[in-house]
């Protein structure tokens, strides 16, 4: 049993990982990254359009700050989400787009003079300052009340996984390629590092470490018609919930992308509606403002993407021989703007579907996208259940997106949460409490269960196919658990995933190559991800509400009375077929902002009996404090700057505000 | 040497907790790998260099051989005064052949320095051969295939060349009308420059296009369109020089089969009575 | 794509499709490589990613590659179709004949069938090269944003684009007799640091990275990087004009 030492194990080599492990190294802890794919490839570099971050450069963004931005977030999250959180994400989100900036990001800048932008469908000529001329610039996305979302064409993403890659490279911190974490190492309450196995030779090695953080984004491929790439298949939150002592949280809000390319499910960036494209029925009507007169395009995705299935539903959907869809229009903006801004959409375009964008609409229906659920932390990071495990990134549940998250916050929250996150693990070991004291029996022990595992799969030689079962997960997730969801339908993928858990149990192998057979990897991920795919249904059952992008049919307003609360799922027995689940209310007596309209979407919220209290006790503080700086009067509704670190509580800078 | 390098350009954090020392960065970073090893040698740039330019004359001096040989379309006189002209009996008084022999001189020494410099690049041994080879035909990719007839091309012309360049050293006088034709058809030497002719305008059209494409000369704005730009040209040019060679190529030959039973008389021009050239 | 634009006709019959895959297990001393054949069914719009999955679902499930993003932005599918690299995950067969030839990808090292390992490689040379923002100041993080010319910025992401899939490289005539040389995809990484105003390096570190016949002046203008490029990078001009640069260093 080979085992490796460090002070920090970070699983997973996306932009949370990468940022985490350079901001624990920088406070002086030594380093190890695992990555199942070269950290370049991963998922992160498929975000598109853009990262929030209220810098109000460009006009359309004049007067925003973390107040609007914080209040866009949690509308957006259907006040599913941790306030203090959002609070912490909206004012470091400057700090990291500016560090991006100084790290080689080359962010579209605002030059001066007059443009000529499409909004609502039509021309308008913008006019920007000649203060703003070489700043960083913003776009509009769907859910803003601001023009806030910072970009680099359309490889935003792209962009900065490579700068912040880089920066590891440069730091020399080594990333383990094409290595799988496939247990932690716990004894139930500390966690000691990771079981990985090598996805080239199939070995198993031992990687203990003082911290652990999980970051291997969300599990999409639970679903058939998603936008994620194949690697997202959740299995760092799936070695979490193993534990049996670590929950994860709100696995049933899972987020659909209106925009996914039918039928290959491939994104194109909401920088598309952002920058005035338009979505058309099969009359080439423009539908969105008969639903949303206000936000039209842009309210925020979940609303939209319901929109949208509500009217292919009413027939006005086009079709192809693969099915129904809707039209996306961006031959308004000009070939010139897609050339510049929108290429990897015209790529996209041009080789998947053999359109000239410029030219011609794009098929489009929502497609899974992102999951807002994940491993429930604390606002630093720590996992709950087991010390020295910590989560962040799409793989987390930190809570900032609640039940629906805004385009652009989520590889925003990737560096973000990484910054605050990577120093906080940096804290913990450099902390009593991070003093490594794990056995080597431990480490055997654990690295036997793991090893027996893969053995309980290769010396089975059951009858089922794991391929098989797969696809069938993988359909009944997109059929019954997806946009427009309904009690009935949702019982019976119930009962179809937990058969098909069962039936997982006696797989069969070809075993036709030895070491790291893809058969073996795929039939041992299968198990992982039924499991989270009932978390995901079963949470999604019992909750009797629509909230953010969790719609039912059958419980379609959104019920604060009852379930202004957090789903938390766990696995204690591995014989189980169920997970078992608890919740954990918001407190509404800490809100910042309580509960209300979203300003968008149906407005029938049941309330909670507490909310209209706090409402009345935030309106006075905010009398009280009238003609006070902003700052002072959001600290006296809800301080979170001592969460934290202490080099990112600095107030940031803006044109014309502490510049 | 990569660790201190690598110590030396990290990336500077806010969050460093012990305060890391920062260097200005750009003398830091060339100390710190001057430190571990000498700096980068300027020889490849010069070699680099080199080979373009010496390439970049000898394309030059073919097009201009080539005008001059062809003067022979326009009149039998019209070639020798340039022959004569190259002698600088304008200059000296007394035409002297030497500077002819010095010129080829020269050209051989350019030659074989581009052969040299050229070589450096060529594969260096059957493995690389074949690695090379392999490559080429997986891929059908035009450049690359003319590289390859770069190479073939280049190897020819060593050896042509050199036996031609022998000439010219040894007799450099024998440069005239009858004389030139007497050695194209009597001497049997059409054969060597009719490959030589191939070989030469191939080779020099290709190395034209890889130096403009190579250092990035007349691509213009759009380098696709420029490249194609550039290809068309090469393809011009090869193809105009390859015509003109063989015309006068031919008209050499014709000359030579008239000529070939008075084989070894030199050509006077008209008015000239001296058989002697050049004292008169 | 040079090759023929095959569209199906309406009503005709799919067509049968054979892929002939290179195999290799490298871990096995005893593998040799050879070319095995699958046969299947052509639907409409089919990628290589489409392709390969399928075969590894019905009909070879120890069939080993690599896909990521299966959208063309990942670089990691990057392999020889027909003897020519190319991202195979949006490489619709279409586009091919009826038989198709897949390889991995030359130069790298195999880890089996039809998936290599670039990032080795690739981590390799940005340590190498040191590919990164070399900078001296610390970031004020509350500060307003150092400013950029807009045109600037938008060239940078010009070059910014490449997506490491090595493509450059497979099908660099250079690469293939030298294997120390960095490829397209180390200078134009040096091109855009270089373009960088945030990195304060100047042509004399540079020369130190790329100042020698594996770098810059191994180049031999084959372009075949140029014309391989998913991404359409501007290869030939940038590797032109690093070399101008570098020139006028070597004179110095």
């Amino acid at each position: 049993m080979e085992i490796i030492h460090s002070d920090v194990l970070v699983i997973g080599g996306g932009l949370a990982g990468l940022r985490a492990g350079l901001a624990a190294q920088k406070r002086g802890q030594q380093v190890i990254i695992l990555s199942l794919v070269p950290p370049k490839r991963s998922h992160s570099a498929a975000a598109q359009g853009g990262m929030q971050a209220s810098l109000a450069n460009a006009l359309k963004g004049a007067g925003d700050n973390e107040d609007v931005h914080f209040e866009d977030t949690v509308r957006g999250s259907d006040w599913g989400n941790d306030q203090e959180v959002a609070r912490m994400f909206t004012h470091v989100a400057p700090k990291a787009v500016r560090e991006l900036a100084a790290w080689g990001v080359p962010w579209n800048r605002v030059e001066a003079g007059e443009r000529t932008v499409i909004i609502d469908g039509k021309p308008v000529t913008l006019t920007e300052s000649a203060d703003a001329h070489g700043l960083i610039t913003a776009r509009d996305f769907g859910g803003t009340r601001k023009w806030r979302t910072c970009y680099v064409a359309d490889g935003t993403g792209h962009a900065m996984l490579y700068a912040v890659s880089d920066q590891t490279i440069a730091a020399g911190i080594p990333v383990h390629e094409r290595r799988e974490a496939v247990a932690l190492i716990h004894d139930g309450e500390r966690c000691h590092g990771a079981i990985v196995r090598n996805l080239i030779d199939g070995k198993l090695t031992a990687y203990v470490a003082k911290a652990t953080c999980i970051a291997t984004g969300g599990f999409g491929r639970l679903y058939q018609a998603t936008t994620n790439a194949v690697i997202n298949e959740g299995i760092g939150a799936a070695i979490a919930l193993d534990t049996g002592v670590v929950p994860l949280a709100n696995m049933e809000a899972i987020q659909f992308h209106p925009t996914a390319i039918f039928p290959a499910g491939i994104l194109v960036t909401e920088g598309c509606r952002g920058d005035g494209g338009l979505l058309r029925d099969v009359d080439g009507h423009r539908f969105m403002p008969d639903y949303e007169p206000e936000k039209k395009e842009l309210a925020s995705r979940d609303v939209v993407s319901r929109r949208m299935e509500a009217h292919i539903k009413a027939g006005k959907g086009a079709s192809n021989r693969f099915g129904q869809h809707l039209w996306l229009d961006i031959t308004l903006l000009g070939a010139a703007h897609i050339n510049h801004k929108l290429r990897e959409v015209k790529e996209i375009c041009q080789y998947f579907l053999g359109i000239d964008p410029a030219k011609q609409w794009i098929p489009v229906r929502p497609a899974q996208h992102y999951s807002m659920g994940g491993i429930r932390t604390d606002a630093h990071g720590a996992a709950r259940g087991l010390k020295g495990l910590f989560a962040c990134g799409e793989a987390a549940c930190w809570d900032l997106h609640g039940f629906n998250r805004l385009g652009g916050n989520s590889v925003a929250e990737t560096v973000v949460s990484g910054m605050i996150v990577g120093a906080a693990i940096a804290d913990f070991c450099a902390s009593p409490d991070g003093e490594l004291t794990v056995s080597t029996a431990l480490i055997r022990q654990c690295f036997e269960r793991a090893q027996a595992e893969f053995g309980a799969i290769t010396n089975h030689h059951g009858k089922e196919s794991a391929s098989l079962l797969l696809r069938e997960m993988q359909a009944t997730m997109t059929a019954q658990v997806g946009i427009v969801r309904h009690g009935e339908a949702m019982n019976a993928a119930v009962n179809t995933l937990q058969s098909l858990l069962l039936r997982s149990r006696d797989l069969g192998l070809s075993g036709r190559r030895g070491g790291a057979d893809p058969e073996l990897t795929l039939a041992w991920r299968l198990q992982k991800m039924l499991k989270l795919a009932l978390c995901v249904s079963y949470g999604a059952l019992q909750r009797t509400e629509s909230r953010g992008a969790h719609f039912r049919e059958d419980y379609p307003q959104r019920n604060d009375a009852d379930w202004l609360k957090r789903t938390l799922a766990s696995w204690p027995d591995a014989g189980q077929t169920l997970p078992t689940l608890a919740y954990e209310p918001l407190d509404i007596a800490r809100m910042e902002l309580p509960p209300g309209w979203r300003g968008y979407g149906t407005r029938d919220a049941i309330e909670h009996p507490l909310t209209a209290g706090r409402q009345a006790e935030v309106d006075a503080t905010r009398a009280a404090l009238a003609g006070s700086d902003r700052h002072a009067v959001q600290a006296a509704l809800m301080p979170f700057r001592h969460l934290l670190p202490a080099h990112l509580r600095g107030d940031n800078a803006r044109l014309g505000e502490n510049a | 040497m990569r660790q201190i390098a690598k110590t030396a350009l990290a990336p500077a954090l806010p969050e460093n907790a012990p305060a890391p020392t920062r260097h200005a960065h750009p003398d830091m970073a060339r100390s710190s790998l001057t430190d571990a090893r000498p700096g980068n040698s300027r020889w490849p740039a010069r070699l680099d260099l080199l080979q373009s330019l010496s390439g970049l004359v000898l394309a030059l001096f073919l097009v201009a051989h080539m005008f001059f040989v062809a003067t022979i379309l326009i009149s039998h006189e019209l070639f020798y005064n340039v022959a004569r002209f190259f002698e600088a009996g304008w200059l000296f008084g007394e035409p002297q052949p030497v500077l002819v022999s010095m010129v080829a001189s020269g050209v051989t020494g350019l030659l074989v320095a581009h052969a040299w410099l050229a070589m450096r690049k060529f594969p260096g041994g059957f493995r690389q051969y074949r690695a090379f080879s392999a490559h080429r035909s997986r891929l059908r990719h035009g450049d690359t295939s003319l590289w390859w007839l770069q190479v073939v091309t280049g190897f020819a012309l060593f050896f042509l060349t050199t036996i031609h360049l022998y000439d010219m050293v040894s007799q450099p006088q024998l440069i005239g009308p009858y004389e030139s034709a007497d050695r194209v058809w009597t001497g049997g030497m059409w054969p060597i420059y009719l490959a030589l002719l191939f070989a030469a305008e191939v080779h020099g059209g290709i190395g034209l296009y890889r130096l403009a494409v190579k250092w990035g000369w007349f691509v213009g704005d759009d380098a696709n369109a420029g490249r194609r730009r550039l290809r068309h040209i090469r393809h011009a040019f090869s193809a105009f020089f390859i015509t003109l060679g063989l015309v006068t190529l031919l008209a050499y030959i014709d000359l030579g089969r008239a000529h070939a039973e008075l084989a070894g008389e030199r050509y006077v021009p008209p008015g000239h009575v001296a058989v002697d050239h050049g004292k008169h | 794509m040079i090759t023929l634009f095959r569209k199906p006709k309406p009503g005709a019959a799919p067509r049968r499709l054979t892929l002939h895959i290179l195999r290799c297990n490298p871990a096995d001393p005893a593998s040799k490589p050879y070319l095995q054949a699958f046969e299947l069914e052509e639907a409409e719009g089919m990628t290589l990613f489409i392709a390969l999955n399928e075969i590894r679902a019905t009909q070879d499930p120890s069939l080993q590659f690599d896909f990521v993003c299966r959208a063309g932005i990942c670089g990691s599918c990057a392999m020889l179709v027909d003897g020519r690299p190319a991202l195979a995950c949006r490489t619709l067969t279409r586009d091919y004949g009826s038989d198709i030839t897949l390889a991995p990808l030359p130069f790298f090292e195999l880890i089996g069938d039809l998936s290599v390992n670039t990032g080795k490689w690739m981590r390799g040379t940005a340590e190498r090269l040191q590919t990164w923002i070399a900078q001296s100041e610390a970031v004020d993080l509350d500060a307003l944003e150092a400013r950029m010319e807009p045109a600037l910025a938008e060239a940078i992401y010009e070059l910014d684009r490449c997506i490491e899939c090595g493509c450059c490289i497979a099908g660099c005539g250079t690469a293939q007799m030298n294997e120390n040389f960095v490829g397209a995809v180390g200078l134009n990484k040096i091109a855009r640091f270089r373009l960088d105003p945030r990195d304060t390096r100047s042509d004399a570190d540079f020369y130190e990275l790329i100042g020698d016949d594996d770098g810059v002046f191994g180049c031999m203008s084959l372009l075949g990087c140029h014309d391989i490029c998913p991404k359409e990078l501007p290869l030939q001009t940038q590797i032109a004009f690093l070399r101008r640069k570098m020139a006028v260093e070597g004179l110095r």
